[in-house]
């Protein structure tokens, strides 16, 4: 389904200095899979996220998904294929701190101008599955980690998105939280979602549930 | 059908808008000035303007006046008979009339000498005439006399000061109000041999005649034969009187000018700092925008009602403010600058105007320069690769 042909990541950070995130790299994802990709940081875990989401462009290569090259699309039908296929949880959350829960996890049905008896529904379901249902009307810079952890994923799953791609989720999190995130993990999976998680967290590795752990290694897949 | 306008994008650009209060409030605030100087320097133009325009247009056709060495002189009041006798003369009518300095108040009166059964030159005189009873030691005075006079206790008489020093008093026989405040406000009425007396006139001399003629295309031309008949006169039309009138005008406006260029300047300051970047927050959000599946587009439009709902509140409130500033408060100090050589001048009333061309000039000015000044900046991290912008 999720489909790395040849992919080369170069950042240019300037003309002399250019990083090279990925190298000619392969890699098939099944649908329904849940697969981790482990290695420290800077070794090009998060790009291959940023490429399967369409939030970058290769350097060279193509990422295919469902049969379509996601990696030349033009930036508004990269936008839409995010919108209806993508739910990103970040490491940082990337929440917008002043607005409440509420309008957090709505932000992705905003621009298809839903039905508000829609929306309603939609964002009653993703707040009971994801326990956060009491605070709605917060402010999300006056949550917990736990709990902004939680609005990231109630957003991430509120358009019921194929895949799931989930940068670091553990990273600020205690390990109470973290094996707590891992449960909503295994019930995602449980749901067909196709899910990527970039870690380092130890929490993670030779779990049940996980079909495959790959590590990234200098920008390279060592299988 | 699904509804066009996204109501969930406009609920999000008033949230976007009350999240950052005090930023925008700044904005509204620092727009709404701006909107109040612009307009109100419209508004007053515009009200002074008309009444010039109406001024002017009562104006008589020619006046003619004697000139002696080239210095203005008192005219022969059998003049007259002769202009009557140019063809196209429909009336020539000699007056009497001059300023008075009322020192006690530091003003000017402007005094004008009629006679009850003469035709008067002015339209506005027959209504005052026929309204008020013009005798002998009595005068007919504007508002505005009436209010400077009131203040020196000055109420069912005055007295004027003659050349020769004695005091000349005279019974106010009635207040008049009239269609063009600027040109009567200040005006005292009497009879032309009251004013003889005060301006020390001879029965024989006039300060000028004027000339109506039965067509005002003919003006030009009557004027000269004037000229050729009288070459010691000075003939001054109606058209030549607009053109100083406008000038006067027109240097009046250039003080108006500084005010507007420094608005504008201090408007495309605003503007030039909001387009000459985004906070680290405003990126990062586009950012997370992008990543959640907006498009450009729904970027720019959410943006697009944030600026427009700033920039249209600040524009409808500006100018609310100096509609009220302009037309019920009489826009203190600004007014002055037109019509405050004399304390008379004061009590001049700025007519409404209703001028839709003059409201899009002021919001084509302000709103869509500040719209345009939000959603460039918005585009140029719009259109960055996402990652890019919240990594």
């Amino acid at each position: 389904m999720i489909e790395l042909k040849n992919i080369t990541k170069i950042y240019e950070v300037n003309k002399n200095n250019k990083v090279i995130a990925l190298s000619e790299i392969n890699l098939k994802i099944q649908e329904g899979e849940l697969v981790v990709l482990k290695g420290s940081s800077g070794s090009g875990k998060s790009t291959i996220l940023s490429l399967i989401a369409a939030l970058s462009k290769p350097t060279s290569g193509e990422v295919i998904v469902d049969e379509k090259q996601i990696s030349k699309l033009p930036d508004n039908f990269a936008s839409l294929y995010r919108r209806d296929n993508i739910g990103f949880i970040f490491q940082k959350y990337n929440l917008i701190p002043t607005l409440s829960v509420e309008d957090n996890i709505l932000l992705p049905l905003v621009p298809s101008n839903p039905d508000t008896a829609d929306l309603s529904s939609k964002l009653h379901v993703v707040m009971k599955k994801f326990q956060i249902e009491h605070k709605k009307d917060a402010i999300v810079k006056n949550l917990s980690g736990g709990e902004q952890q939680r609005v990231a994923i109630a957003r991430a799953n509120v358009n019921n998105p194929k895949i799931i791609i989930a940068d670091e989720p553990t990273a600020n999190l205690d390990e109470k939280l973290s094996l707590h995130f891992i449960e909503i993990l295994r019930e995602l999976k449980a749901l067909g979602k196709t899910i990527v998680v970039a870690t380092h967290d130890p929490l993670f590795f030779n779990l049940d549930f996980v079909d495959r752990e790959i590590q990234v290694h200098n920008g390279k897949l060592i299988l | 059908m699904k509804n066009k306008i996204n109501m969930h994008l406009i609920e999000y650009a008033i949230n976007s808008i009350l999240r950052q209060k005090s930023k925008n409030f700044f904005i509204v605030f620092v727009f709404t000035v701006l909107t109040t100087i612009l307009s109100s320097v419209f508004f007053v133009t515009n009200s002074i303007k008309y009444e010039l325009d109406a001024t002017v247009d009562a104006l008589p056709q020619i006046i003619v006046q004697e000139m002696k060495a080239g210095r203005y002189n008192d005219i022969d009041v059998d003049k007259v008979d002769g202009i009557l006798g140019i063809t196209g003369v429909e009336d020539a009518v000699a007056r009497v009339w001059g300023y008075y300095y009322f020192e006690h108040m530091g003003v000017n009166f402007s005094i004008v000498g009629l006679y009850e059964y003469e035709k008067q030159y002015k339209e506005s005189f027959t209504k005052i005439i026929d309204s008020t009873k013009l005798t002998e030691n009595s005068i007919l005075i504007g508002a505005g006399v009436a209010d400077v006079m009131k203040k020196s206790f000055y109420k069912d008489y005055f007295n004027f000061i003659k050349s020769d020093g004695t005091l000349k008093k005279m019974d106010i026989a009635g207040v008049f109000t009239h269609d063009t405040l600027l040109e009567s406000n200040d005006v005292i009425v009497m009879s032309k041999t009251d004013a003889r007396e005060i301006f020390d006139l001879e029965d024989e001399k006039a300060i000028d005649i004027v000339v109506t003629v039965a067509n005002p295309e003919e003006i030009a031309t009557i004027a000269s034969k004037i000229e050729l008949m009288y070459p010691n006169t000075r003939v001054i039309t109606s058209e030549d009187i607009r053109v100083s009138y406008q000038n006067l005008f027109n240097y009046k406006s250039g003080m108006f000018l500084a005010l507007f260029i420094i608005s504008i300047f201090t408007f495309f300051i605003i503007v030039y700092d909001r387009a000459s970047g985004l906070s680290s927050e405003q990126k990062r959000e586009i950012g997370i925008l992008k990543a959640i599946g907006w498009k450009v587009d729904d970027v720019l439009k959410e943006k697009f009602y944030e600026a427009f709902i700033i920039s249209f509140f600040s524009y409808i409130v500006g100018v609310s403010i100096a509609f009220f500033y302009v037309y019920f408060l009489q826009a203190p100090i600004i007014r002055d600058i037109f019509v405050g050589y004399s304390e008379l001048k004061v009590a001049l009333e700025l007519p409404f105007i209703f001028d839709l061309q003059t409201l899009f000039l002021v919001f084509f000015l302000s709103v869509p320069i500040y719209i345009a000044a939000t959603i460039i900046p918005s585009w140029r991290v719009a259109t960055l690769e996402a990652d890019e912008v919240i990594r």
